[in-house]
Formats: C-alpha cells, structure tokens, sequence
C-alpha cells in the first residue's frame, strides 16, 4: 500500500511526499532493491509518456527529482547491504563552446531514474576535464553532448586525448545531440550514438553488459 | 529605434540584477510563472483550430507575453544573475521602436515593415537553408539562393570546413571559415547582380570572435547587413551573446534575436510556446537592441514547427505582436522532410500561409529538420515565399487560410515522425549553374498548381 502511494508520489512528481513515504517504507524494513526497482519500473513509464509529449519536460523533471528523493533515502542503507547498486557510473556534459543543455538534461535525468550514478559537469566542458572527472570518479562511461556542428570536433577531441593518454579502452564514449549522427560517431570512433535523449538510458545500459 | 535601448544600464544588470541559482532558474521561476500566466489570461490551445480569428485572444496572449518577460527577465549563465526590465522601460522601448527600416545597400536596399493581420503588403523574404554544407557545395548554395527572385534577404547556409579543415568553434578555424563564408556570399551576391543584397551573417560564427572577426564594410558583413545573436532556451543568456550585442551597436550593424521556444520542454505545451514568442521578442527588443526577432519554435521530438500544435502558437503569437506592437519578426520554418519530397514543398506553403495572414515575416526553410548536411535548397523556401506573396495580395483572410492550411495537413501532417529525409542540394540542383535539375523544378511546379488549385492566387 506504502508502495503504491510512494508510486503515485513521484508519477505526481511530488518531491516531499515521497521523500516521506520512503521514509516511512524504510522504517518498515522494505527491501530497497526491489523498492528502487518498482520506482525505476514508474519512471520507465513516466519516460515513455514523455517520449510521447503526453506530458512535457517540467512535469518529468518533477517526477525525477521525486524519484531521486526516494532513491537518496535508501542509499546508505543500500550501500551498508549491497556495496552499492548503480549501474554504472556516468561523466555527462556539454562539450566546449556549446551552452546548450536541455538534451544532456534529460539523459542525467533518465540516467538517475535508472540508479546510475551521474556527474553532471555542465555545459561548455574543456574535452580534457571530461578524462579528468572521469578518472577521478573512476567512471564507466563518458558521455558529451552538442548542439552546433562547430562543436562537435571536441567529441572527437575526448577520443583523440584518450588514445593519447593510452586510456581509450578504459571508457566507453557515448555522443549525441541534434546535428550528430550514427556516422559522426562511427567517423571519430565513439562506442555509442544517441539519437535521442530519452533513449540514452537503455543503450548506455546494453553498451555497459556488453 | 535604430539605437540600442539604454544600452549600458540593461548590460549593468548582468552585474547586479537577481542572483539564482541557475538550476533553480527554470524549474523554481520560469515554468511556474508561465503556467499562471497562461492560466491568468485564459489562454487555450484548439487543435482543430490552427488560425485563431479571436482577437482578444491575440490581445491576452501579448499581455501574457509582456508579463512573462517582466517577471522572468533573462538570466546570464557566467554571471548568475537577471537582467530585469521594468514596464516603464518596455513600454518606452516599444514607443522609440521604428516600425521600419532600410536594409541592405545601394539599389540593392529593401525597406523592411511591421506587418499587421491580413496584411496586404508581402512578407520580408528571408530565404536561408539553415543548414551545414561542404566547402565544395558552400559557393554554389550561395548563388542558388541569391539567384530567387523573391529575395530580400539572405542567410547563407553554414561551412563545415575551411580549406579542408574541420571548422572548431572559438578556435582559429572558426575566424578562417567566417573569412570564407562571408567572401563566398559577397562574390556570389556581386556575380548575379546583387551587390548590396541585405545579408544575415556569418552563421559560421558560433562563437562571438569568429562574428567579431568578419565586420568590415570593405569585404566583410557589412552595416547594412545583420547579425545574428541567440537567445538561449529558454531565457538565458551568456556573456559571449552579450558580447555581441555590444559588438553590433558599437559596430553600428543590425541585429536579430534568435530563439526557438521547445514545445514539450520547459514551455510545455502549445500555449506556452505562444506566451514565450511574445516574451522573446521584447527581450529582443530591450536587451538585445534587436531589430527584428528571429523564431523557430520546434518539436521537442521532431525538430520541427510544421505540425498543429506548432502552428497554433505561431499564429496566435504573430497576430498579438501585429495588433499590439510595431515589431519586425521573421517566422523561420523547419521542416520534417527533406529536398525533392512533395512533402517540403507542402510544409513550406503551410508554415508560409499561417504566418503570413498573422503578421509573421518570412524566414524559409530549414529543411530535413535543420539536422542534415547539404539537405536543403532554394526551391522550397520559393514556394513559401510566393505563397506569402500570393495570400497577402489577394488579401487572404484569416479564415481562407485556415480551411487551406487544414488540408494541406492532411497530405503530411501523419508522416511527421518518418519523414523522407529527401536529398541533397548537389543531387536535386546542377552545381556549377546553381539551378534545380528538372526533375526537382517540375515537381516544385505540380506542387504549385496544386496549391493554386485550393485557392492560392499565384501571379506567375
């Protein structure tokens, strides 16, 4: 029943509530994998309906920051129990000379629902402090957006220093934004293209089994 | 006004306006406060309506808009704070606004009016592909497009590379491409007669040095001409946008704001796209010192502003700026197909009818939803321009354009998601003539007489 109203709380986008309730959850001793997994199953469809503009941006903005309050009140629990939960770890930004960042939003947002674990460095990111953060947060995944055609060379600029770093094989290279393309990607050597935001979440998630 | 409005005291308050934080900007202020506002006013979206005929609608949709940018301001992403303006300041901006202006030079000069309503007088033809295209392509685009009759103006599509080299924004490449950009478009204006053509340039710059690099009067953008300077979405600016600002006064060059409100982002839905037009294009005014306002509301999904619920808001938004203020405005369309697609041809003619008849200018057509490069030619932003051309001459009502807009919807409006993506200009034009080869031209023409037939008084 708790369950169900935490549920209703994040499709709702209710961020106290459901802070509340998996408060409430916890104490009753649920388990948190299978809680965070009915949440992510609820924000699977929250993505689909706004991958069909039944509901927009602010309201699945909403129910993300929902989800995550939900998510933050089972994480030390979590980390006591199962040495951690996420997927995988993300570095996500917008390359350099790009201040665009509503696709790169999304995918954070998509990301979080999906228990990955995301550092968000922005928008018009140097391509060498996305390996920096990379490093530092020992990540899976890089992953850079753009906008402009005369932004996209640094997406292959962040190959580029890889390779000369000697770390190309230790990251997986994700790209995408509105003028990039499967060919793009497969021209500088990146390990995923994304073509839309909302499904980022699910082929970062393939790349990472493979 | 031809002069930026209080130039320095709107960019002092990059300085001291409001600090928020800038996660907070969007979520905590702008969307919340555009929802009342579209509630306040009673604004109300029709599907089956795409031109509104209610005039009081227009009227709340601008005062909604007026309130919008009061409250909301424009918020400086290096600075962390708003830049805020008054009603006191908008009103007096719209008072010293020109309703016209002479752009261009020599014979070439066009002067360029506030259109209202049903307005009989054509559109501003801007014919801009949008698009990016090779260096070897770059030339003969630019000839192709300044060789349309219906030519006022002219945005020249964007280089990928300069002299083999991949074109890097804020880098040296980017300075070199803007050289080569504005070089190609002033030959190619001289060589088909139209020297001082009125250009909007260079969109190679996207960052505020390659623009700077390129303004002289002798071979560059000259003061006749315009720039271009972005808005970001939604309501924020940066420092290198406002860099250019102070540039173009100084410079003593036009400018334009560029917005493209998403439909299904922070905005919402078709209501809110409307507000925001409206919000833009005073922020374009006071903050930007703008001359006209440039926007391409799109699809969240699809990239694209050809569809209803895009053409609703275009409609609404245009009739509140013409009954309501003197502001120039250019509608800039984006279609979900490709070149050489009967397709493009019937988005062109929509987007183009619906702006017309609501006071819009013209800016056609990013074509391919503006994601392709060499995907887009002259001959679709032809059909659009002599749509507006034929629908302000006979002096086509609101009404007429709506019962012809709906079926043209028909013949596209359930492709939008998989559109033909069409082809590319050098496989639908003979490049070194810069014309359409006449399989393309005799598939523009049947699309034409097609339209003629609905009731499009073409004069030609």
């Amino acid at each position: 029943m708790l369950l169900k109203e935490l549920s209703d709380a994040v499709e709702s986008g209710d961020r106290d509530r459901s802070e509340i309730l998996a408060g409430k959850l916890m104490d009753e001793g649920a388990d948190p994998l299978q809680t965070i997994s009915s949440l992510t199953e609820v924000m699977g469809g929250i993505g689909e309906r706004f991958s069909r503009l039944e509901i927009f941006l602010p309201e699945m903005m909403q129910s993300g920051e929902a989800m995550a309050a939900a998510v933050a009140v089972f994480t030390p629990k979590l980390k006591k129990e199962e040495g951690g939960s996420s997927k995988g770890k993300v570095v996500l930004g917008t390359v350099k000379g790009d201040l665009h960042e509503i696709g790169k939003n999304i995918v954070k947002l998509m990301l979080e629902a999906n228990v990955f674990q995301v550092k968000d460095l922005g928008v018009d990111v140097d391509p060498l402090n996305f390996i920096k953060e990379a490093v530092a947060m020992d990540a899976d995944v890089i992953a850079a957006s753009s906008l402009m055609t005369t932004t996209m060379p640094h997406q292959k600029e962040i190959i580029e220093i890889l390779k000369d770093k000697g770390m190309r094989d230790k990251y997986k290279v994700v790209i995408g934004g509105a003028p990039t393309t499967q060919e793009w990607a497969d021209e500088i050597g990146a390990d995923l293209y994304c073509p839309d935001a909302g499904s980022a979440s699910q082929k970062i998630t393939e790349i990472l089994k493979k | 006004m031809s002069n930026p409005y209080r130039l320095w005291e709107i960019q002092q308050r990059s300085n001291t306006g409001p600090y928020c934080d800038e996660d907070d900007f969007l979520p905590k202020i702008f969307t919340p406060k555009l929802k009342g506002i579209i509630k306040k006013y009673e604004i109300k979206y029709d599907p089956e309506r795409l031109i509104p005929v209610d005039d009081d609608l227009a009227d709340r949709v601008w005062q909604a808009g007026w309130e919008l940018f009061r409250e909301v301001g424009l918020y400086n992403t290096d600075t962390h704070r708003i830049i805020k303006v008054s009603d006191e300041e908008i009103k007096e901006a719209l008072y010293m606004a020109s309703d016209r202006y002479w752009v261009g030079a020599g014979k070439d000069a066009v002067l360029w009016k506030h259109r209202r309503v049903e307005d009989t007088e054509p559109p501003f033809c801007l014919f801009s592909p949008d698009c990016t295209c090779s260096e070897e392509l770059h030339y003969s685009m630019c000839l192709a497009f300044l060789k349309e009759p219906l030519l006022d103006g002219f945005c020249a599509p964007i280089l990928e590379n300069s002299i083999g080299l991949k074109i890097r924004s804020a880098s040296p490449f980017e300075i070199n491409g803007c050289t080569q950009h504005i070089y190609n478009l002033r030959l190619a204006a001289r060589q088909v007669g139209r020297p001082g053509v009125f250009l909007v340039a260079v969109g190679t710059a996207e960052h505020d040095s390659g623009q700077i690099a390129v303004s002289n009067n002798e071979w560059g953008v000259r003061t006749t001409d315009a720039r271009i300077i972005g808005t970001l979405t939604e309501f924020k600016t940066a420092d290198t946008m406002l860099n250019r600002v102070v540039h173009c006064c100084q410079y003593g060059c036009y400018s334009g704001n560029l917005t493209g409100p998403i439909y299904g982002g922070w905005c919402g839905g078709s209501e809110g796209i409307a507000v925001a037009l409206v919000a833009y294009s005073l922020n374009g005014l006071c903050i930007y010192g703008s001359i006209f306002n440039q926007h391409f509301p799109f699809h969240l999904n699809w990239g694209s502003n050809t569809t209803r619920e895009l053409l609703w808001p275009i409609a609404s938004a245009g009739q509140a700026m013409a009954r309501n203020s003197k502001l120039l405005y250019t509608s800039n369309g984006f279609s979900n197909a490709g070149p050489m697609t009967e397709m493009v041809f019937y988005e062109t003619a929509c987007h183009a009818l619906v702006s017309t008849v609501t006071g819009w200018h013209l800016w056609e057509m990013a074509s391919a939803r503006n994601k392709y490069r060499n995907r887009a030619t002259p001959l679709e932003a032809r059909i659009g321009m002599e749509v507006g051309h034929a629908a302000a001459r006979q002096g086509m009502t609101r009404d007429k354009a709506n019962e012809i807009a709906l079926k043209l919807l028909v013949r596209y409006e359930d492709r939008a998601a998989d559109a033909p993506m069409g082809k590319e200009y050098q496989e639908c034009y003979d490049v070194a003539t810069a014309l359409p080869t006449q399989e393309h031209f005799d598939m523009y023409r049947r699309v034409k007489d097609e339209l003629s037939d609905m009731g499009i008084e073409f004069p030609y």
